[in-house]
């Protein structure tokens, strides 16, 4: 009867240990591949990696996002007419540059026509903004007194170094992951967008923001993130104003290791009689380490 | 009873010894020197700096000891030994920027990004993210952002010199080291006109006390403004109020609407 005590308390002993041990050691997460059906599903539906958290692993650095023909009937540019500028840097004495477009400027060249979705406003279909009667009008005429500009509200928000409200990638960009958060950095204006992942609510109403207050959730490998509370300067090249009222739903989808497809409903009611939604995708993310203080040479080549 | 007890004890020793020597040093960085912190750790075992910290000192108005004054509270000052050893017409330029100060101080009377280490004392938060790889720190004042890659890759040379110039950053036990170059001269160190060159060096280290301190120090050196490097030193606080987020203050905005509001275009 001692001898067996001991043997199982050893028993259970070496047990606790162990388990305690086991616990340090990092986990192989995945599950053991099975079979050929399931290797061809994997294939079309891409499996990112995950964060230490849990999240489709999307961090790295990415390119510009640009596409062409963002509206069926966008109007002229006021300060770049006919659009010979791709790059929105300003070559004019009085240091005005072209309004960039938010939903891409010039195209993704170089990107493999598999990778060619439908891109620009995918929701109407006719590609044309669903205004509200007279603000189509208004938003031309404004425009119409941008260059020169009739006073401080007609200058270009982008020249005024406004943040510019909806994403916007004119310059590469950053993604890091930390537990509870997906956090954009942004070489274009130095700005950070922090998306908090933790369930919490919005700020209250009477806090107006440029860039608006993000909240995030991922549907299984798209980020989802909805954002109000903006102030009256969203803009775009085609639209040089948002109102208040402005909501956007945005989705971040790794679709393979190259690639994000990013969507975006823009729903602003004091503007549109309905949400209407962009689509463009990112090439990246690229890994590598690149300095913040220059532009990336190969970027703007492929670009 | 106790000869049983003994020889339960002596037979599993050998476990109970390999279960407390691992546990421990699992958890704790090996060889550090400073007390280990009690932060909460990330997945690659360093302390959690993840979250928003302020300061919460008078350092934004002056960095020295100063008494107060309407508009300027007073406070003691965080330059350790409170003496910043400027070369004889350095502290006579410092001067003429502290008699000039409502109009020159490039930040709060033009907007201009505030440098380092004066974006972390300005009366404003700062958020700071942190994975394995990358840091990067976003303050809410003008949104500056400064990203520090932790690669051991070198600062950029050639390159003109910046605001909030370039950073650096290492792990050194519980501390994060991070070293600043490529700096323009277009920052002060404060509202009383303490300034730099585009030589200025700056080795901040942030240092994890416990999950809701850092102490962080800065070392300043330039040698063509001061006689050697000098350093600062202050606690920083957690903002530990629930769903705690950076704002915006968009002084740059704000500034033009002042000033050019009424103003008449040309034709």
């Amino acid at each position: 009867m001692k001898s067996r005590f001991f043997r199982v308390a050893s028993i259970v002993t070496a047990v606790i240990a162990i388990v305690t041990l086991v616990g340090f050691v990092p986990s192989q997460a995945q599950a053991p591949a099975a079979s050929a059906a399931r290797t061809a599903d994997a294939a079309k539906s891409w499996t990112p990696p995950r964060t230490a958290d849990g999240q489709p692993d999307i961090q790295g650095f990415y390119a510009r996002n640009g596409i062409q023909g963002l509206a069926a009937n966008a109007p002229d540019n006021p300060i770049d007419p006919g659009e010979k500028n791709p790059l929105s840097v300003s070559n004019r004495p009085d240091g005005l540059g072209p309004y960039p477009r938010v939903f891409g400027e010039g195209a993704v060249r170089g990107a493999p026509p598999a990778q060619r979705r439908a891109l620009g406003i995918v929701d109407p279909p006719n590609k044309i903004l669903p205004w509200r009667p007279g603000e189509d009008e208004k938003r031309r005429e404004f425009l119409s007194k941008m260059n020169p500009a009739a006073d401080l509200q007609h200058v270009e928000l982008n020249s005024r170094c406004a943040l510019p409200g909806l994403f916007v990638s004119y310059n590469p960009y950053q993604i890091l992951q930390r537990p509870g958060s997906m956090v954009i950095l942004s070489e274009y204006n130095h700005y950070t967008r922090v998306i908090h992942l933790d369930g919490r609510p919005h700020l209250g109403k009477n806090i107006r923001l440029f860039m608006g207050d993000s909240i995030g959730h991922w549907e299984g490998n798209t980020l989802v993130v909805d954002t109000t509370n903006f102030n009256k300067t969203a803009y775009s090249r085609e639209i040089p104003y948002l109102s208040d009222a402005l909501h956007t739903i945005e989705r971040f989808t790794p679709v393979d290791a190259k690639t994000i497809d990013y969507e975006i409903t823009v729903d602003d009611p004091k503007l549109f009689t309905k949400a209407w939604k962009s689509l463009v995708i990112s090439p990246g993310p690229k890994k590598e380490r690149r300095s913040w203080s220059s532009p990336a040479p190969k970027a703007v080549k492929r670009l | 009873m106790k000869v049983r007890l003994k020889r339960l004890l002596f037979g599993t020793s050998f476990i109970w010894i390999v279960w407390l020597a691992v546990i421990p040093a699992a958890s704790q960085t090996p060889g550090a020197r400073t007390p280990v912190s009690t932060a909460r750790r990330t997945a690659d075992g360093k302390p959690d700096l993840n979250g928003i910290w302020q300061a919460l000192n008078t350092a934004a108005w002056d960095i020295q000891d100063h008494t107060g004054q309407s508009g300027v509270p007073p406070g003691q000052g965080v330059v350790e030994g409170n003496e910043i050893p400027y070369q004889p017409w350095a502290a006579a330029k410092k001067q003429e920027n502290f008699a000039n100060r409502m109009t020159a101080d490039p930040t709060e009377a033009n907007c201009y990004l505030p440098g380092v280490p004066r974006a972390t004392y300005m009366p404003f938060p700062f958020e700071i993210i942190q994975t394995p790889t990358y840091v990067a720190i976003s303050y809410e004042y003008a949104h500056a952002l400064r990203p520090i890659a932790l690669d051991g890759s070198p600062h950029p040379e050639g390159l003109p010199g910046t605001w909030m110039g370039d950073s650096r950053g290492r792990w050194e036990g519980n501390t994060l080291v991070v070293d600043v170059r490529n700096f323009n001269d277009q920052t002060w160190f404060d509202r009383a006109g303490n300034f730099h060159s585009d030589e200025l060096h700056v080795v901040e280290r942030y240092t994890s006390t416990d999950p809701d301190h850092i102490f962080y120090e800065a070392t300043i050196e330039d040698p063509k403004v001061f006689t050697r490097p000098w350093k600062i030193s202050m606690p920083l606080y957690r903002r530990v109020e629930k769903n705690a987020k950076l704002l915006e203050y968009e002084c740059v905005f704000y500034l033009q609407e002042e000033r050019f509001k009424n103003a008449p275009f040309k034709k």
